[in-house]
């Protein structure tokens, strides 16, 4: 095993800051939208409470954009430019999620600290950060003030369309919650990606030279067995 | 290099070193005075001066020696002959000592300048290298510059136009993969058959 380090610290406070509001705002969401189905607290307090931690997260989502916009790990979220490598790559992942992983076979995404994601996560995340949150956080914000912003609101199709919106990314984020967890104890143990979100270290199996030539010239990073001292790894 | 450099003006009279210091010091020369030869001698031999400003008639060791001696032990020391009797015999024993100039007495303030300005600039062939250097590590600067602004906006660009490129191969996802389901099950078919023949 070799230990990289993938998530920069403004990156993990932002995930777990981000993963409570998400989580809050699912739960008091889904009260607030179909009420009767549970009740946590009492509505008023639900909606004060929704209202609060959407602003908290509108202010985290600003903390990663800066993050990403001004450091070199923007190239995380590069999109993949060629259209034969993306599908190639995805096929593989989802035939090792849906096939391969149940009969032991290697994942085929190398993590490295600039290449964290797989083609799937990767288009997944970009379109999940960079088009539905900020459609959830504009939709959130003209549902929190609805005469305020009735202009716009009107421009958009009415408050229905608005709501239907905010609701059906509220739906997919209920869903996206569990696939996401799912996926974050697939790794080498149940709990080692989970582990890497906090100390910023992935266990990574150690790679056949020959299989791992893939994005090495882009990742100047310096590797350490786990064996050896546990003092922490640098980038470069 | 100019508010850096050593002058050392050797004279009998002590007017005319205070009236070189009064004159090069206001130009951010440094300037220091020796009354006679010998004087000169050893404040060259422990000051590292730049340019030496010599008179000729001197009691003891007259300015040709002087500069002689400086020639010998600095070769590349320029030597400036300032003198009253300015006769063709002076000047001739000057210039085969291989003086930088020979000037005459009385001088002006803006002759002892430009003979500064000339002997302590750098010849034509270095200067020209120096600007073209120069010229060239403005444009490298500017190039890396414009080329770090250029990387910066491309990299926000492709950030920002990441989720539609994601998209699209999404929306494109179950085409193409019924699309390669299709092309195996060809392959596959035209496989069997061939090895079957």
């Amino acid at each position: 095993m070799t230990k990289l380090y993938i998530h920069p610290l403004q990156v993990r406070i932002w995930h777990w800051i981000n993963a409570i509001c998400v989580l809050a705002l699912v739960l008091t969401g889904l009260q607030i939208r179909y009420v009767g189905l549970f009740d946590i607290m009492s509505l008023q307090l639900a909606i004060t409470v929704h209202n609060w931690i959407g602003f908290i997260l509108l202010g985290n989502f600003f903390i990663w954009l800066s993050f990403y916009l001004f450091s070199d790990k923007i190239k995380i979220y590069h999109p993949e430019l060629n259209p034969k490598k993306f599908y190639r790559e995805s096929f593989g992942q989802a035939g090792y999620y849906g096939w391969g992983i149940y009969r032991g076979a290697k994942n085929p995404h190398h993590m490295t600290p600039y290449n964290k994601f797989n083609a799937l996560q990767k288009s997944l995340y970009q379109i999940i950060m960079l088009l539905v949150i900020p459609v959830q956080i504009i939709t959130g914000i003209l549902l929190w003030d609805v005469e305020r912003f009735s202009g716009i609101v009107g421009l958009l199709g009415g408050v229905r369309v608005v709501d239907t919106v905010h609701v059906l990314i509220l739906i997919f984020f209920s869903g996206f919650l569990f696939i996401h967890v799912y996926l974050a104890t697939l790794g080498h143990t149940a709990t080692a990606h989970i582990k890497a979100m906090f100390t910023g270290y992935e266990e990574i199996e150690e790679e056949d030279p020959k299989d791992s030539k893939e994005d090495k010239h882009d990742d100047k990073v310096i590797r350490m067995s786990t064996s050896e001292s546990p003092s922490p790894l640098q980038i470069h | 290099m100019q508010a850096l450099a050593k002058v050392l003006v050797v004279d009998d009279d002590a007017v005319v070193g205070q009236s070189f210091d009064r004159v090069l010091s206001k130009k951010g020369y440094s300037v220091s005075t020796a009354m006679n030869g010998q004087e000169a001698l050893s404040q060259f031999a422990g000051g590292k001066h730049d340019v030496v400003f010599t008179d000729i008639k001197m009691p003891g060791m007259n300015g040709i020696e002087v500069a002689q001696r400086i020639k010998a032990k600095s070769p590349w020391t320029p030597v400036v002959v300032v003198t009253g009797y300015g006769t063709p015999d002076n000047e001739a024993a000057a210039a085969a000592v291989g003086v930088a100039d020979f000037l005459r007495k009385p001088l002006l303030p803006s002759a002892i300048e430009e003979v500064m300005e000339r002997i302590t600039k750098k010849p034509i062939i270095e200067e020209k290298v120096s600007e073209i250097a120069e010229e060239a590590r403005e444009i490298t600067e500017d190039a890396s510059k414009s080329m770090g602004v250029g990387r910066t906006l491309k990299n926000i660009g492709l950030f920002f136009a990441a989720p539609f490129i994601g998209l699209a191969y999404f929306i494109a996802f179950p085409f193409i993969g019924l699309g390669m389901l299709v092309w195996y099950g060809i392959q596959a078919l035209t496989g069997r058959s061939g090895s079957e023949r």
